[in-house]
């Protein structure tokens, strides 16, 4: 369900947020995607990060539930770089 | 357009079960990020976890602290409710539950239950 990118998948979006999640749990990083969407416009792109293995499918899953798009994620260091399009 | 989706969670363990107490937690803060209004019901031993300052105490390994999601809950426009015999039966009345909590008797619980799309029970 998690869509792998690059470094250079990513370095072409225009990053509207960054939201760092690291270091929280279920269900924080989902929240704070939550809360960062609405700070940003329709079309924006979102970067989550987040220490938690869990979270690019957790977001992928919201994604669909709530009507953003996933664009993917990407590791980094002990951390996934996770990319949403706020969509509605 | 689709309706909004309702979601019940009645939750009945207290602070000396944390994994149960938080997981009802959880689950609060999945719904409310994926657009889904949260019901949450306190009862029998769960009423605790509303006394103010007792949910910063509980904090199940591996869990977040309910104290740092209950805030959190709130914010997003989940409804805490309390059950009524059940704050008796403890001595506890409103003036001692987190602001916003409510306490309610059976009727309104059923209320709730039956109007949800969906209802958990921990």
């Amino acid at each position: 369900m998690s869509t792998v990118l690059t470094d250079a998948d990513v370095a072409v979006l225009s990053v509207a947020k960054v939201v760092d999640a690291r270091g929280t749990g279920c269900p924080g990083p989902l929240l704070e995607a939550k809360k960062a969407m609405s700070g940003v416009a329709v079309g924006d792109v979102i970067e989550l990060w987040s220490s938690d293995p869990q979270t690019k499918a957790d977001v992928a899953a919201w994604s669909g539930k709530v009507g953003h798009a996933f664009l993917g994620s990407v590791a980094a260091q002990g951390y996934d770089r996770v990319l949403i399009r706020r969509a509605k | 357009m689709a309706e909004t989706q309702k979601l019940v969670i009645m939750v009945t363990h207290g602070p000396d079960e944390p994994e149960l107490a938080s997981i009802p937690f959880i689950m609060a803060g999945g719904a409310l990020a994926s657009d889904v209004e949260v019901v949450m019901g306190f009862q029998a031993d769960a009423c605790l976890l509303m006394k103010k300052g007792v949910a910063e105490t509980v904090a199940a390994a591996g869990y977040t602290v309910l104290g740092e999601l209950l805030p959190t809950i709130q914010e997003l426009g989940g409804k805490l409710l309390v059950c009524s015999p059940c704050c008796q039966r403890r001595g506890l009345t409103e003036a001692d539950l987190v602001d916003g909590a409510e306490i309610v008797a059976a009727g309104r619980f059923v209320a709730e239950i039956t109007s949800a799309t969906n209802t958990l029970t921990y």
